[in-house]
């Protein structure tokens, strides 16, 4: 095998070019890393098992609540207000009522729904005519359907809500959108406990994946302390328990790519469910690319730490006697 | 390289390893240190090597004072040296061939370099069949033998060995006695520790004396007995 690289080749051949020669280490350490995992197959199958849980768990919260939150963007915002009269208020009381309310701001529109047609709606909605032939008189009172303005916000909506119940012969205000807010504050709280989980996953890889290394320097103990002996440096000694960090970190990544990928198809059902009863079609996204390769880099980050931390703390003080 | 120790005092908690210890070895020159166990050989060739400093003296080497080379620099520093183990430190899970070029990977060599300089150096130590042989399967003198291929296959300025024949048959310790001086003979410092008298003054080169940490002889070229 001939070397490009190779500067020198008489008799006298001395170690080739700095950069090339790091290089080289380089590549070898990454070998020999490659080899020690393969050594120990079951071994290191664990430490990847271990990491890509790791990284699946949260991001597989983040995903979720991503996908949830993408959701409640897209449906028609903001909802309706349905404020309902008292009983004995009349058909000219809701009218006055709705030019009162127009005249608030960040009001689109009211619509005067009298009870009469809310009824017919209600019967031919449901079919409950025999039900509703029984009653003696119409249990609705008439309702003005409020629609406010397209960028008014949901604590806007919320004020409005309570403005409007304050209104004279106004008995109830009816807001349907509390399980939007109920769902935001869920995947809002669903996104903290991903990233708490995340942090804390994090450092339990870190320590786990550092603790692993830690006794693979210990094994490795004699041959590094004749390393040093014979004129190999930190640098020399700790770059194959580096690229063993890295490579199972990438490895734990690419792991946990495929674990949340799979708990997403899973899930895939009930989150389209859920919104299906909302009108919306959503289809939980399966996991692309740039999310596996991001998975791969924060393993491989994080690897790389662990092996830095394990090295700088047990194999530069491994001094030859 | 020359060698220079300036008054150099080692101590430890209860001793002095080495006492007062003044001497130069040029560069090409071969010494045997010799004197009874404890008498600082070890600790001499330790100083020697950066893995200890002297607490007090000086040591340079090549003119180079040893106070002066940072930490961060020892291995670049070790470089310089080939070294014999007395227990080999050869590694169980490399074979021989891999074990030879472990010096020549630290300082960077290419793989066609590194093939044609561990197949000459086990082959100057005449064990050139058994570069696929894990270390175990080798005999005290052969694994030995194996340790001066790598201290010599980086071609070092200076080769140290601290009782390299320590454990060898009196015919085997000759032999590596041997290939100590062809080293020499092309320009190689080297400097064996020894307590192995009736070995080393068969050999004509000088020999330096240690006594509880001082040094005794100074002396030249020993007689040469036999001759
Ligand atoms: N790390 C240490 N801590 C304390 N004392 C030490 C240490 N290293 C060596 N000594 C002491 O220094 C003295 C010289 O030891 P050294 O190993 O240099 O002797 P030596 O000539 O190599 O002996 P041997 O022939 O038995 O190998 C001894 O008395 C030893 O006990
Ligand atoms: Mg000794």
């Amino acid at each position: 095998m001939s070397n490009s690289q190779t500067t020198t080749a008489g008799i006298g051949a001395g170690p080739r070019s700095a950069l090339s020669a790091w290089a080289h280490h380089h590549r070898q350490a990454a070998l020999i890393s490659v080899d020690k995992l393969l050594r120990e197959p079951i071994a290191s199958f664990l430490t990847v098992l271990v990491i890509g849980v790791a990284l699946a768990v949260p991001s597989l919260g983040l995903s979720l609540a991503a996908t949830v939150q993408g959701e409640i963007s897209q449906i028609d915002a903001p909802p309706q207000l349905s404020v309902l009269l008292g009983q004995d208020a009349s058909l000219e009381d809701a009218d006055k009522l709705r030019t009162e309310i127009l005249r608030k701001p960040g009001i689109a529109d009211v619509k005067v729904v009298d009870r009469d047609s809310a009824l017919a709606d209600f019967v031919s909605a449901t079919g409950l005519e025999s039900l509703v032939q029984k009653l003696n008189r119409n249990p609705l009172p008439h309702t003005l359907w409020v629609y406010p303005s397209a960028n008014t916000r949901l604590a806007g909506i919320e004020q409005l809500q309570v403005d409007l119940g304050s209104l004279a012969g106004v008995s109830q205000v009816i807001l349907d959108s509390r399980w939007l807010e109920r769902l935001n504050a869920f995947t809002d709280l669903l996104r903290t406990i991903a990233m708490v989980l995340g942090v804390v996953m994090s450092v339990g890889v870190v320590l786990t994946l550092g603790n692993t290394l830690r006794l693979g320097i210990e094994a490795r103990r004699d041959e590094i302390v004749v390393i040093k002996l014979i004129g190999g440096g930190n640098a020399f000694a700790r770059r194959p328990f580096l690229y063993t960090g890295l490579l199972s970190g990438a490895l734990g990544g690419v792991f946990g790519g495929l674990l949340s990928g799979a708990a997403l198809l899973m899930l895939d059902g009930p989150v389209k469910r859920l919104f299906d009863l909302y009108d919306q079609a959503p289809s939980v996204p399966s996991l692309i690319l740039s999310e596996l390769l991001v998975l791969i880099s924060i393993g491989a980050i994080l690897g790389l730490i662990s092996a830095w931390y394990s090295v700088q703390l047990h194999l530069t003080r491994i001094k030859p006697r | 390289m020359d060698l220079v120790f300036d008054r150099v005092n080692k101590r430890y908690e209860h001793r002095e390893a080495l006492s007062d210890l003044s001497f130069e070895m040029r560069s090409g020159e071969m010494a045997f240190l010799t004197g009874h166990s404890g008498a600082g050989k070890s600790t001499l060739l330790r100083l020697l090597l950066l893995l200890d400093r002297a607490s007090s003296g000086e040591v340079s080497v090549g003119g180079r004072p040893l106070s002066k080379v940072k930490e961060s620099r020892i291995a670049k520093y070790r470089q310089d040296f080939g070294v014999v183990f007395q227990d080999h430190k050869l590694l169980a899970d490399r074979s021989v061939y891999h074990n030879v070029a472990l010096p020549l990977e630290i300082a960077g060599f290419t793989k066609r370099d590194i093939d044609r300089r561990v197949r000459a150096a086990l082959d100057k130590v005449g064990l050139l069949d058994r570069e696929r042989a894990a270390p175990d399967a080798l005999s005290g003198g052969e694994q030995q033998r194996i340790g001066i291929a790598r201290a010599v296959v980086a071609r070092p300025k200076i080769l140290i060995a601290d009782e390299p024949t320590g454990n060898l048959d009196p015919q085997l310790s000759a032999e590596i006695m041997g290939l100590f001086s062809a080293f020499n003979s092309v320009g190689v410092t080297v400097i064996v520790a020894s307590h192995d008298l009736a070995l080393i003054s068969r050999m004509s080169q000088r020999i330096l004396t240690l006594d509880r940490g001082r040094l005794i002889t100074l002396g030249g070229v020993s007689r040469g007995i036999n001759e």
